[in-house]
């Protein structure tokens, strides 16, 4: 029993009632009422300071008098505190190299996988006595070069490759399903606000879902037809995020296709 | 599908063979089903012949240039048709830009033989003048995206190129090679329409057309190149072993998706147009 | 190579009409056309069309620096890698980078950098490879002009996009966007590019002989053409978008609205 949807980290930008469905590109001049307005994210002060602009391509947001613009796409920064989808692409005996889909790759050291941790946790000297706690499988600290493992990301900051950690509810390693990318600044509209396009997605499809910040989804479904029918929800998503309305018309569209490939 | 900028995971890996084993494939294709193909020739104003043909996702956009040279000493009235391939860092993160490498030479050869042994193209056609002058034509192709089977989507760029040339005619003069003010089609020059099928093998599973996935999970290829009715080329690649009957099968089917794809491409369609 | 047809070029670069060879007039640019996320493998992606030129661009960064010796602990690094196929000129040009695809290579990269936001990114790459596959004159300024569009399309944060064309003399007259033939056949050559910004020229090169009068000119008529192609870029930015949002508008309004 290994479902869950990713908690949801962050509000759907989206979906936010203060982000317009205006198109910004670079360059352009989002206000040049300096006064009353301050750059946020996405934006920039002119050298001359008399005018916002934005920096990406994008959706003009407002939010209290920060003018901010939520990018179409971009990779993946890691922040403490993301769920990720990690794939081991190397290992020592003294840490696990993994692929997270960001700039920089990103290390799993043993002390951070859960049976160490177990080791640790007690209740003082009295620790040891007592049963074991059993292992679970998927959480043993020996991961193989190609292991896909959900993770946590410890820390990260520009001058040190992220650190990340198996230990918590939800996290360690996958054993099937299969792993799916989209852009990651598309990743809040497929959980949705309030986790209702994640929740529909999960009840029309019959699939477990897994949604990380970085840009990656697990899933596993009762048999390929679903899974083929989730993953071209998902790159709808994808494609679709920046217009209004897309709960309904993706439901829609499952709903359709169900009919079309004669699934139940 | 997935994210194949790095290596591939286990779980896709298990995921792929599993479904295989029962005839599923992760695009919904059957096991001996082509993607669609995609092409258009003679968009490149600078070249004499081009087609830009895309299998699925993956991109080749290959273009025909000439010269005039002297013939090789034991063919002194034939010309030459020499094919080159670059794998393009704009095509996957996974080419690494510098000379060409095993890949591309791969892909590049394939297709060379796939053309030469089906005499494609009529050489003793590109003879200007015996032992002196002959052409010599340079098939380059580039591939722009890749998701998986360049060397199906290569044979087709590759072909669709030559159909489409239209080099200007030459004459041996004591000035020089003069131009007639004709041309040499790919009508007059190609004889026969060689295709080439790329077969993948996991485990005992053998499909093909492999897709981005397939391909970098698969433990060997097969290609084979045919004409309308025999098999004048093949390339087993990768550790994977196949059984006689495995290989005479894939002859047999080869011939057979050959003859399909032909009818379907009807690649003369392409031929240039010269008023 | 041996060329059957010869590259020759012709006497006069106007026709009796007064227009230029190809049918245009002196500031008239040449039919263009821009798309981009055309390679799905790239972080960022575009391509164009510019009179007969065909030029694709693909981006990856920010990423890691390979070989690793080259990384700049302070800032990132922008390689921009500009090529041309063998078949993209009259005279097939040999697979191997030239001297003059490396020149251009670092021309580029110079006029784009200061865009970017180099000094956010330490130890850190980003590459722009460039395919040219059709040539017909200005492929370094189509090549800079939708360089700077999969840049944008890649999601780089980017203080406004770059825009390039050539002008020049040709016949003793100044235009504007010089085809394959104007560049090869015409009095001088004029490539520039203009970072929105700050309104200032961040790639200039000039072959050929003008008066100060002339290049004055030249400078003027090249900012105003800048100015339209740069509307073309940003429309091809948005209209990707757009068109999607146009199009889930149409299946929604056809199948009886939302509920």
């Amino acid at each position: 029993m290994e479902e869950d949807e990713g908690e949801i980290q962050e509000e759907d930008e989206f979906e936010n009632e203060e982000t317009s469905r205006e198109l910004v590109v670079p360059g352009e001049v989002l206000t040049e009422d300096v006064k009353n307005f301050l750059p946020g994210r996405g934006t920039i002060l002119n050298d001359k300071r008399d005018k916002i602009i934005s920096l990406h391509i994008g959706l003009k947001q407002i939010n209290k008098n920060y003018i901010n613009v939520i990018p179409l796409r971009g990779i993946y920064t890691p922040q403490p505190g993301d769920k990720v989808i990690a794939i081991v692409v190397d290992k020592n005996p003294v840490k696990y190299r993994c692929d997270i889909n960001a700039k920089d790759s990103a290390q799993l050291k043993p002390r951070n996988t859960e049976s160490r941790v177990r080791g640790r946790i007690g209740r003082g000297r009295d620790y040891q006595r007592g049963p074991r706690p059993q292992r679970d499988e998927s959480k043993t600290d020996r991961f193989e070069i190609g292991d896909i493992l959900i993770v946590k990301v410890l820390s990260a900051d520009r001058l040190n490759k992220p650190e990340l950690t198996t230990v918590g509810k939800y996290l360690g390693k996958k054993n099937g399903g299969i792993v799916i990318s989209i852009d990651p600044p598309k990743i809040p509209r497929v959980i949705g606000r309030s986790g209702s396009m994640i929740k529909m997605l999960k009840s029309l499809t019959n699939c477990n879902i897994f949604v990380t910040q970085n840009g990656r989804i697990w899933l596993r479904g009762d048999n390929i037809a679903y899974e083929r029918l989730l993953i071209d929800a998902i790159y709808k998503i994808e494609r679709e995020a920046h217009t209004s309305g897309l709960t309904d018309r993706i439901q829609a569209f499952v709903e359709n296709e169900k009919t079309k490939r004669g699934i139940k | 599908m997935m994210d194949v900028k790095r290596v591939i995971s286990t779980i896709e890996r298990k995921y792929i063979t599993n479904n295989l084993k029962k005839e599923e494939r992760i695009d919904g294709r059957g096991l001996w089903e082509y993607r669609d193909f995609k092409i258009d020739a003679d968009m490149i104003a600078s070249a004499e012949g081009s087609a830009d043909v895309t299998l699925g996702e993956t991109r080749i956009i290959t273009g025909l240039k000439y010269d005039v040279g002297t013939p090789f000493p034991d063919l002194p009235d034939a010309g030459v048709c020499t094919v080159m391939a670059e794998l393009l860092p704009l095509a996957s993160p996974l080419f690494e830009r510098g000379p060409p490498d095993n890949q591309s030479i791969e892909l590049a050869r394939v297709v060379d033989r796939g053309i030469r042994h089906a005499d494609c193209v009529q050489t003793k056609l590109l003879c200007i003048k015996e032992k002196e002058a002959v052409y010599i034509l340079f098939v380059d192709m580039y591939v722009i995206n890749y998701d998986g089977n360049l060397i199906d989507c290569g044979g087709v760029s590759a072909l669709t190129t030559l159909i489409s040339a239209h080099i200007p005619e030459g004459k041996y003069t004591e000035n020089g090679i003069e131009w007639t003010g004709n041309y040499l089609t790919g009508e007059k020059i190609v004889n026969e329409l060689p295709f080439v099928m790329t077969y993948g093998k996991i485990d005992d599973v053998i499909f093909l057309d492999p897709s981005l996935p397939e391909e970098l999970v698969c433990d060997g290829k097969m290609s084979i190149s045919v004409t309308e009715d025999k098999i004048t080329s093949i390339q087993k690649s990768g550790a994977a072993t196949f059984s006689l009957d495995e290989i005479r099968m894939l002859g047999q089917k080869s011939i057979e998706i050959g003859k399909e794809l032909r009818n379907k491409l009807n690649l003369w369609q392409y031929k240039a147009k010269i008023d | 190579m041996v060329l059957i047809i010869k590259d020759e070029y012709p006497e006069k670069l106007f026709r009796e009409d007064g227009k230029r060879l190809d049918g245009r007039d002196k500031t008239e640019l040449r039919p263009l056309k821009m798309e981009v996320g055309v390679l799905k493998n790239a972080d960022g992606s575009a391509y164009i069309e510019w009179g007969n030129n065909k030029i694709f661009v693909a981006v990856f960064g920010p990423r890691e620096v390979h070989p690793h010796h080259l990384a700049k602990p302070d800032r990132g690094i922008l390689r921009v890698f500009y090529r041309m196929a063998t078949y993209s000129v009259f005279d097939r040009k040999r697979p191997a980078p030239g001297r003059r695809e490396k020149e251009i290579s670092m021309i580029i990269a110079d006029c784009i950098e200061p865009v970017l936001f180099l000094e956010l990114y330490p130890s850190t790459s980003f590459e722009v490879f460039i395919e040219v596959i059709d040539a017909d004159g200005g492929t370094r300024c189509a090549s800079t002009t939708i360089a700077s569009l999969a840049l944008a399309d890649a999601g780089i944060p980017m203080k406004s996009l770059v825009t390039s064309l050539a002008v020049g003399k040709i016949d003793g007259e100044i235009v504007v966007d010089l085809s394959g033939i104007e560049d090869k056949a015409g009095d001088a050559d004029l490539p520039l590019a203009i970072t929105w910004f700050n309104d200032e020229i961040s790639l200039l090169q000039f072959d050929g002989a003008m008066d100060t009068e002339e290049f004055d000119k030249c400078l003027t008529l090249g900012k105003e053409a800048a100015e339209k192609i740069h509307q073309i870029q940003l429309d091809t930015l948005r209209s990707k978008y757009i068109s999607i949002q146009e199009s889930v508008k149409e299946s929604s309004s056809e199948s009886g609205g939302e509920q």
